[in-house]
């Protein structure tokens, strides 16, 4: 530190910001294919927050279910129609919208538990880690899929929200030994010694000090947290214990025109396209977030 | 007067898988009101174990001993209870720690780490914490300090790190700063500013500051008493001139020998033979004995006492009974090659 003393000393004030979230967003906007990445992401998120005002159908109207189904695509139906005369695009469009929600809405889930577990256990330590690491042990034996299809096999006709909710409540158990991990390190950091010096309470600094120093793990498990349930959705819609119809999911789209797959091959394409493109985005953002945060 | 901080007999230990380790055995001093005291020592000593116990920083597997006492201000921080104990750190009294990289937290601007201080202590609004903040980073000679609160640990110097944490020791106005090393990961040039900046801001306060430190430059320049540490004792306690003038303990004799002087053209610098044993096995009776010019065989059986060897001056060595030693220098028995390279 001495050496860059004089130097580092005169660094413009004119540009006084730089947290951990600002360092992110700004690296991500100097790379190329993360640029691509979150313009495209911001076209899905945009579709589906308007689905509403762009849809052409309704996604759950069924006009004519003998003359208009399967019908491939035309001008009148860009995507088709399904087996019940419903407009494919439509349901497409409805799809990303239920399909980010889900996988938002579950990845919260997911965050507040890992975090929560993560940071408690590696900040107590000794034996309430020990025994809490164990518990989990336990639960990451169980692989995730099998634990959800136990679930939605016993209880068939599960709402969205019960839904989310489980793909949330299976998905934090990686998460929370990362922030664990994370938390023990620190927390011998003089910075935390400084802290309790200064009178803090364990509380705060678990929530003040440590926490913030997670952001950047947390932010990109959290990126590539959203793709994997967006994926896990899918693959349980496909099977037909996901989303309930008539709802629109990816997944549940693909599920509809599965049974005649190679002669109804819109209704897999354009759901898979859509689902691909955004997998693929967030895996790209969440890598390069990566790269940044690691490299520092 | 009673004076502000009064340790008696502290012990930390530390119970490791090596042994218990007894990196304070017995340590007792006094700090009055706007004195500065150092304690000098080198790594391993204990000097820093003893900051940290004081504010009961102490972490497991170490523990301060029960019959400890540190009084401040009427209270024993050995058996107070957490709230209040959190009440006095920070706020009566605070510390200032030697990397002040490390001891910043890397993703929060220095002026939110100076008012959380505030906000800690004093349920003031956020506002009025940063204004406060702001004002004290004045306080402590940065420049355009409203730009520079808002900056982040990475894009401050080391000085003016350094001068961030004396900011957050110092806002509370406490009774007493610790400053462990505060100089010593600093440039020279830096270091005699932010000395100065201590003093005077001491002076403006009157606060109490406990100096720790290996550097007697520092000692010799800041404190007015000097207590030195061995091996987890103090070996000897005297006034910073007392000191410098009549070093009575072998160890401080040797430390200031080992210093390089201006003017005087030596080849190499004078070291103290061998190291500072494990804190697991301390010998039985003198535990410099190993390392001391002086020493004969008494001692090695015989714990030295705390002997009064002048006024406020008094130094653990047996020398105090047997003055006549002093003539009679040798090699310590340890081997000579194994301290050349120290």
């Amino acid at each position: 530190m001495p050496g860059q003393t004089q130097g580092s000393a005169r660094t413009d004030p004119a540009k006084p910001r730089e947290s951990p979230l600002g360092l992110g967003v700004r690296a991500l906007l100097r790379k190329r294919s993360s640029r691509v990445a979150l313009v495209v992401l911001a076209v899905i998120v945009l579709i589906a927050v308007l689905a509403p005002l762009i849809a052409p159908y309704d996604p759950a109207a069924q006009p004519d279910i003998v003359a208009a189904k399967d019908l491939p695509p035309s001008i009148a139906h860009p995507f088709g129609t399904d087996p019940y005369s419903r407009d494919v695009l439509s349901r497409v469009i409805y799809g990303a919208r239920l399909s980010l929600m889900i996988g938002v809405l579950a990845t919260l889930v997911s965050l507040t538990f890992g975090v929560a577990y993560g940071a408690i256990s590696g900040y107590a330590g000794g034996v309430v880690d020990a025994i809490m690491m164990r518990f989990l042990d336990a639960l990451l034996s169980i692989p995730r899929l099998l634990l959800l299809l136990g679930v939605l096999v016993a209880w068939p006709h599960l709402s969205i929200g019960a839904l989310i909710l489980f793909l949330g409540l299976t998905g934090w158990f990686g998460l929370s030994r990362i922030v664990r991990g994370q938390v023990l390190a620190l927390k011998h950091a003089e910075f935390v010694t400084a802290a309790e010096a200064l009178g803090a309470s364990r509380r705060r600094i678990l929530v003040r000090h440590l926490l913030p120093n997670l952001v950047s793990p947390i932010v990109v498990a959290a990126t590539l947290g959203i793709a994997h349930v967006i994926v896990l959705e899918a693959g349980l819609s496909f099977l037909g214990i996901g989303v309930p119809q008539p709802l629109a999911s990816w997944g549940n789209i693909i599920y509809d025109g599965s049974d005649q797959i190679a002669r109804l091959w819109w209704m897999s394409l354009f759901p898979g396209l859509f689902m691909v493109t955004t997998v693929m985005t967030l895996n790209v953002l969440g890598e390069s977030l990566r790269d940044v945060y690691e490299r520092r | 007067m009673t004076p502000l901080l009064s340790i008696r007999d502290l012990r930390t230990y530390f119970y490791t898988e090596a042994g218990v380790a007894r990196s304070v055995d017995g340590v007792s001093f006094d700090i009055g009101e706007g004195e500065t005291v150092g304690i000098v020592g080198e790594s391993g000593c204990g000097k820093s174990v003893t900051a940290l116990s004081i504010l009961r920083l102490i972490q497991p597997p170490g523990r301060i001993e029960p019959g400890s006492r540190i009084e401040f201000e009427g209270k024993d921080i050995v058996t107070l209870d957490d709230n209040a104990m959190r009440d006095i750190r920070g706020n009566r009294i605070s510390m200032i720690f030697q990397e002040p990289m490390s001891a910043l937290n890397p993703v929060f601007s220095v002026g939110d780490q100076v008012a959380e201080v505030v906000r800690v202590h004093g349920g003031v609004s956020r506002r009025r914490a940063w204004d406060r903040a702001v004002e004290t980073l004045a306080l402590t000679g940065i420049p355009s300090p409203e730009e520079r609160a808002k900056q982040y640990p990475h894009q401050l110097s080391g000085g003016m790190r350094q001068r961030v944490l004396i900011a957050m020791a110092l806002i509370m106005k406490p009774a007493l700063i610790i400053a462990d090393e505060p100089t010593t990961a600093l440039d020279v040039t830096i270091q005699a500013q932010i000395l100065d900046l201590l003093l005077n801001l001491q002076k403006e306060f009157g606060t109490s500051i406990l100096m720790i430190t290996h550097d007697l430059g520092v000692i010799a320049e800041t404190t007015s008493r000097v207590i030195v540490m061995y091996a987890g004792e103090v070996v000897e306690e005297a006034n910073v001139t007392e000191l410098f003038a009549h070093p009575h303990h072998p160890y401080t004799e040797g430390l200031m020998r080992s210093m390089p002087h201006i003017g005087h053209d030596t080849e190499r610098l004078n070291v103290i033979p061998g190291t500072v044993p494990a804190p697991t096995s301390w010998p039985q009776g003198c535990r410099f004995f190993e390392r001391c010019r002086y020493s004969w065989d008494l001692p090695e059986h015989e714990h030295p006492p705390l002997y009064d060897v002048g006024a406020n001056h008094k130094s653990r060595c047996h020398l105090a009974k047997e003055p006549q030693r002093r003539n009679q220098p040798h090699d310590p028995l340890v081997i000579r090659e194994g301290a050349g390279a120290a």
